[in-house]
């Protein structure tokens, strides 16, 4: 490390020290485990989210399973980098009741430190750029859909969803939409804080007394919803929850005319 | 400053006969706290007003003047008090004060030797892990399987809240109570804190504020979670104004306690103690209370300001007459996210002091812990809208709160670079400390990941809200900081009692914790990522798989918490007897014999070095 004590020599450039660094043993054995690590984060990565999270049912919901198994493999290489060279350490601990020989007195080396800071920094700035990335292509969707979406009313109230769709008169307990139709909710509260989750279409907002809250989304594959309330409301927060359903277009169509003018469950 | 100093080399037998100061104790506290308390109730009309805001003023001023009352009993104002009116404490009642030579009685006394001060920390932040650990086991086993059976909905959402506010007040308190106060001012060399009597007053205030909140109990609970959110917390039962009130005397315990560890570090370290020569964890605890000063008055006020809506009908939170609950939102998190690293950035403090000591290395980039923690400090007063990306609030400014909250991954990363660099190239020695700093680097590392999918817009449309945000948190503050609070403890116990942490029972509690809480917020990773919302009583049974397994690590956690408890009490009573330094470490806590004189050093120390000389240099 210190040996240039009064030789006059070049300076290794960052490169050769870089090189030398690799060089040594304990170096290698400790990135093969990390190498090992980031390999085994990123397969699970892969799969893991995606197996556990709600069927998809929203372009939304899509980009948000992908966003997270990107995030995945961004984050792989720092647990490789952080748990290959924890494991090598560790499998090389003191045993004994006395406390072991000193180790080499390394203060520092700015060559580790800068690398670290510019690496971390990298990968964070991926990070920011895909995450704002993403955020503009859902406001330009929405900007898009803006015209031809279908509104529908939430009211969130002490302990229930209801749902007004002005456009065709009907109200409701249920969620349902039709498919590949944008839908533009806004969402009010009556009394407390709500959070309106339709589950698988991957949007969130809360529900706030006097203050509309808007987003949108398309449901673009058949199936059920649920739709919850994230936000505590008291007593029975954990039951205000409804279902739904994204259905054909033929088939919203005819829930629609059999539910119109009246107030159904 | 105290009298003590020139006192240290005489030692007279204090004897101020007449002084109130020797009749008062935690017993006249108590009395005349109550004695305030119900005469105000009664002195208000108690309940039979029967009006909601004339009630909640009554309960409000009932908990305050229980805790002035207290104050009175116990004798904190006699010295305010006399130097209003021109006087002081004579030097024999302040050498009383400090308590030496009384043995066990003064734990129970306004004290101000900081050593009793952070036993008293200590031993009251065990008490409040432990009543916060058993309602987190009353949750998991509500939890255990859908339909509410244990307690059913009221009462669980009063432990949710419960569980909160005691875990969250108790791990603010954790690191910087007992070792912030015991073991730091003689780390850096000092006889005392700044203003020992503030650290007596400091304590004091806290314990007040232990009825208070479990006075909730009794009102009906605190049905809102933690963070309170208005308009619920305005429409709560009585029992929320014991989490107004418990908020405001801890926000003024830990003001006072704040600035005394500030003003101690910064003017009264060892000769020769410059900053560069300062240990990482004084450092780091230091940084923690600075921005609790700034960061809890906001709470204090949001606590202030929900007290007055619901006790004299102001409209603050109330959107019909043109208030907003956003504003309450707003003003929680402007404390909510500097607190959480208020309570992290100590943890992580002890675990880089521990690291050196154990891997025999001097602490690597001494300079990027420092810029780390920093930075850390630094950006958390600017990430706090990212609690509020789902509320509807102002979506336009996401995207700039979630450049800032994923910016602080850099200084985090930092942390990871010193543990790190520190453990490389030495051989461990995996003592029950070191044991810590390998716990940390594992849960930190997914606390710190999880964090970034959160931190995202786009992601946290999704997971806001749910499961998956309470084990983040857990990871964070649980599997982080309270693990270094944990391998504090094993490594600073000799110090403090004497005598050494039982290793075997140390290793089964640590073992059966540390696995434990794989088991749990693995469950509750996949609970949220399934799309269980948090805070709820009861679930849909597609969940009940991951929420068994959530309750299976509970349990381990609980046993493995259950030893430790066992090895604490069990050590410090007939532990074997530790010597000055078994560790072999170069900080200054381990020069000083056990029990710590009264000024901690005979002859005051001179530092010429950092602490981490360890090592040989490799020519």
């Amino acid at each position: 490390m210190s040996d240039d004590h009064g030789l006059v020599e070049m300076q290794p450039t960052p490169g050769q020290k870089l090189a030398a660094i690799f060089k040594q043993r304990e170096v290698r054995v400790a990135t093969a485990w990390g190498v090992l690590v980031t390999f085994i984060f990123f397969i699970i990565g892969g799969w893991i989210y995606p197996s556990w999270m709600p069927i998809a049912m929203s372009t939304d919901m899509k980009s948000i399973e992908r966003l997270i198994v990107i995030f995945t493999w961004i984050s792989a290489p720092i647990c490789g980098i952080v748990l290959g060279f924890s494991i090598y350490t560790f499998l090389h601990r003191h045993k004994g009741d006395t406390p072991p020989a000193d180790g080499p007195a390394i203060r520092t080396n700015s060559l580790v430190v800068g690398l670290w800071v510019i690496v971390s920094s990298a990968l964070c700035l991926v990070a920011i750029v895909y995450g704002l990335i993403e955020m503009n292509t859902a406001s330009a969707a929405t900007a898009e859909h803006k015209k031809n979406a279908m509104v529908v009313e939430v009211t969130g109230s002490q302990w229930a969803w209801s749902f007004n769709y002005p456009e065709q008169g009907v109200v409701s307990h249920e969620l349902n939409l039709p498919i590949n139709r944008p839908v533009e909710f806004r969402i009010i509260s009556v009394d407390v804080n709500h959070s309106f989750w339709p589950v698988q279409l991957g949007v969130k907002v809360d529900a706030n007394r006097l203050q509309t809250t808007v987003v949108d989304t398309t449901p673009n594959k058949l199936g059920t919803l649920d739709v919850k309330c994230a936000e505590l409301c008291g007593l029975y927060h954990a039951y205000m929850e409804t279902s739904g359903e994204v259905m054909s277009v033929a088939d919203f169509d005819a829930w629609v005319t059999s539910h119109q003018g009246g107030h159904t469950a | 400053m105290t009298t003590l100093d020139h006192h240290a080399s005489v030692r007279p037998v204090p004897n101020p006969k007449k002084s109130l100061i020797t009749k008062l104790n935690m017993g006249t506290g108590l009395v005349v706290g109550i004695i305030f308390a119900v005469a105000t109730y009664y002195g208000l009309g108690g309940d039979s007003a029967g009006v909601f805001e004339n009630y909640n003023r009554t309960l409000l001023a009932t908990m305050f003047m229980w805790s002035i009352g207290f104050m009175v009993g116990i004798g904190a104002f006699i010295g305010p008090f006399r130097w209003l009116i021109g006087k002081d404490l004579t030097d024999e009642e302040q050498l009383y004060l400090a308590g030496d030579g009384q043995g066990i009685k003064r734990y129970f006394k306004y004290c101000t030797d900081h050593k009793v001060v952070g036993i008293q920390y200590m031993v009251g932040v065990m008490a409040l892990l432990g009543v916060g650990g058993t309602m987190a086991m009353m949750i998991r086993t509500n939890l255990i399987q859908p339909g509410s059976k244990f307690v059913g909905p009221s009462i669980y959402n009063s432990l949710v809240g419960l569980h909160g506010i005691t875990m969250i007040i108790a791990m603010i308190i954790v690191v910087t109570g007992p070792f912030g106060n015991f073991i730091m001012p003689i780390m850096i060399g000092a006889a005392d804190m700044a203003f020992p009597r503030l650290n007596a007053l400091s304590w004091w205030v806290l314990f007040t504020a232990i009825p208070v909140l479990c006075s909730a109990w009794f009102l009906g609970g605190i049905p809102t979670g933690w963070t309170a959110y208005a308009p619920l917390s305005v429409q709560a039962g009585p029992g929320m104004n014991a989490f107004i009130a418990t908020i405001i005397i801890f926000a003024i315990s830990t003001a006072v306690a704040g600035a005394n560890i500030t003003a101690t570090v910064v003017a009264m370290r060892a000769k020769g103690m410059k900053w560069n020569r300062v240990p990482i964890f004084v450092v780091g605890a230091t940084m923690s209370v600075a921005l609790a000063i700034p960061a809890f008055p906001t709470f204090m006020v949001s606590m202030i300001m929900t007290g007055l809506d619901r006790s004299y009908a102001t409209t603050f939170f109330d959107a019909n007459l043109g208030g907003s609950g956003w504003l309450y939102a707003h003003l929680f998190w402007i404390m909510g996210h500097p607190e959480v690293y208020v309570i992290l950035i100590p943890g992580v403090a002890v675990l880089m002091e521990i690291a050196p000591v154990f891997v025999r290395k001097p602490l690597f980039s001494y300079n990027a812990a420092i810029a780390g923690f920093a930075g850390i400090t630094g950006l958390s007063v600017l990430v706090w809208a990212h609690h509020m990306y789902m509320s509807g609030w102002m979506p336009m400014l996401n995207g700039p709160f979630m450049v800032t909250t994923e910016m602080i991954s850099v200084p985090t990363g930092l942390i990871f670079l010193v543990i790190l660099g520190t453990l490389w190239r030495g051989r461990p020695w995996l003592k029950l400390p070191m044991l810590g700093v390998y716990a940390f680097l594992w849960n930190f590392l997914i606390g710190g990941i999880t964090g970034l999918y959160l931190s995202d817009v786009p992601a946290d449309n999704y997971l806001h809200g749910s499961m998956y945000v309470t084990a983040h948190f857990h990871y964070t503050l649980m599997g982080a900081a309270l693990t270094g609070a944990l391998a504090g403890l094993a490594y600073w116990f000799p110090k403090m009692t004497g005598r050494m942490l039982n290793e075997r029972a140390g290793y089964i509690s640590f073992w059966l914790v540390q696995i434990g809480f794989q088991v749990l917020f693995l469950g509750m990773f996949i609970a949220g990522a399934e799309g269980q919302p948090r805070r709820v009583a009861d679930y849909s049974i597609n969940f009940a798989t991951s929420d068994l397994i959530s309750s299976i690590g509970a349990y381990m956690i609980g046993l493995g918490m259950i030893v430790l408890l066992w090895a604490v009490i069990h050590s410090w009573r007939h532990g074997k007897i530790a010597p000055m330094n078994p560790w072999g470490s170069k900080t200054l806590e381990w020069t000083v014999p056990y029990p710590v004189p009264l000024v901690n050093f005979d002859t005051p120390p001179v530092v010429t070095s950092d602490p981490y000389g360890y090592g040989k240099a490799s020519n």
